[in-house]
């Protein structure tokens, strides 16, 4: 079980500020991203993914471990 | 005036004393906007007396910003917003040195401005100004506090800072289409909340206490009150230096336009044709309102030339054109187009209109 947080317009797509996730085989950071794009359509949403409060390169080669904490950060630009 | 008394509760801190309080008083803070950010940092800048306060803003005050811009009365709608924000510091703290600079930031002036100032906060609603201070801050070395809102929701982080991390490392992309307050909507308050935790990165920087948000961004949710703090590293191909800025930011744009696309406009007077090409050289053009100045004698004969006019230049194949476009950009010449392919493609236009 994973816990994927959501912010700004990305939550906005999702309807959700979080959710937990259960993947039964291993699951690749990178899968999960494209998972989630299949299902909310992100389409042009620009953000960063941060595992366990870190950001990371979308494409980087990371495995998901049971209890991870994937955040999906898109820039705002009010004020 | 005791200033003793004036700054007695932070200066009784042990963290802060005398000392911090000199270091206020010799530092200098530039807050680019006057908006909802801007209007939470700049009282808490004053009042703890930092030194000296620039204010850019290009704004008048307009009765949809009071639910947030708080410092702003009601009549003083139309009014300049770094003029008011200026009159609300001095009458705040008459210690702090305020400079109000009612001018859009731009390439042309972001440099000169920040060379003048120790700290430069973000307190803007545009990604696009963000990547402009973002550059500046790094050809001038100073560190950028950023905020930003996204409805209950808000970002900051400190950029630069002792050349760590930058807004690039961040978010690299510029092309990025995010809503601002006027599209998403915001409260007053979730604004106001962000803004001062900017307004503490500042003062912590200056009094060098706590732990400075660089290479961190924070999140603040006002809804649920829930805070994350995300780590981020320096990417080294994010750099900018001063070359670099002067391309990107102060670059002319030079316009080429096809003879094609303006033929219907060679018999309009208010339109001049301007062949840049020496004397001797053919083919030969001759059009109703053309007029030939070599490129060597552009600048010297350049009143001959009408700004309100909308001018065309073309040379042989379209290259010595562009260099002229941009010389009498430089005389704020304002409507100037190249023509592509120069005369050599105007010939060939014309000898078909000529056979049709």
């Amino acid at each position: 079980m994973i816990e994927v947080k959501y912010f700004g317009a990305v939550a906005e797509k999702t309807k959700c500020e979080f959710e937990k996730l259960s993947f039964s085989k291993e699951l690749s950071l990178q899968k999960l991203l494209q998972d989630l794009d299949e299902k909310y359509e992100f389409e042009s949403l620009t953000f960063r993914v941060a595992v366990n409060q870190k950001i990371v390169s979308k494409t980087s080669d990371y495995t998901l471990q049971t209890s991870d904490i994937v955040a999906l950060l898109p820039p705002f630009a009010g004020g | 005036m005791n200033v003793d008394n004036r700054y007695n509760r932070q200066i009784i801190l042990p963290e802060i004393g005398e000392k911090g309080q000199q270091k206020l008083a010799e530092s200098k803070v530039l807050v680019i906007g006057a908006g909802g950010l801007g209007v939470a940092i700049m009282p808490y800048l004053a009042g703890a007396g930092v030194g000296e306060i620039g204010i850019v803003d290009h704004d008048v005050i307009e009765i949809s910003n009071l639910q947030r811009q708080v410092i702003y009365k009601t009549d003083a709608i139309g009014k300049s917003k770094a003029k008011e924000a200026k009159a609300m510091i001095s009458d705040l703290n008459p210690l702090v040195k305020v400079k109000a600079i009612s001018e859009k930031l731009s390439g042309k002036n972001a440099l000169s401005l920040f060379e003048k100032y120790d700290i430069i906060v973000d307190a803007t609603d545009n990604i696009a100004i963000k990547y402009l201070i973002n550059d500046a801050c790094l050809v001038t070395c100073k560190p950028m506090v950023y905020g930003s809102i996204f409805r209950f929701q808000g970002q900051v982080s400190v950029f630069n800072y002792q050349k760590g991390p930058t807004y690039r490392c961040l978010y690299p992309d510029e092309n990025l289409d995010v809503l601002n307050c006027e599209e998403a909507g915001v409260l007053g308050v979730s604004v106001g909340i962000i803004g001062m935790f900017q307004a503490n990165e500042v003062l912590k920087m200056i009094l060098g206490i706590g732990e400075v948000l660089s290479g961190k961004i924070l999140v603040y949710n006002t809804l649920n009150n829930e805070q994350q703090k995300y780590d981020f590293e320096k990417s080294e191909f994010k750099s900018v230096d001063r070359e670099v800025f002067e391309e990107k930011y102060n670059k002319c744009v030079i316009e080429e336009v096809s003879f094609d696309s303006v033929l219907d406009e060679i018999n309009n007077d208010e339109v001049l044709f301007l062949d840049v090409r020496n004397i001797d050289e053919s083919p030969k053009i001759s059009l109703e309102n053309q007029i030939q100045i070599p490129l060597m004698n552009l600048e010297i004969e350049i009143e001959k030339l009408d700004k309100n006019k909308k001018i065309y230049v073309f040379c042989q194949s379209g290259i010595r054109s562009k260099i002229a476009v941009e010389l009498l950009q430089k005389h704020q010449f304002k409507n100037i187009k190249s023509i592509a392919g120069g005369a050599l493609a105007m010939k060939n236009i014309l000898k078909e209109e000529i056979n049709l």
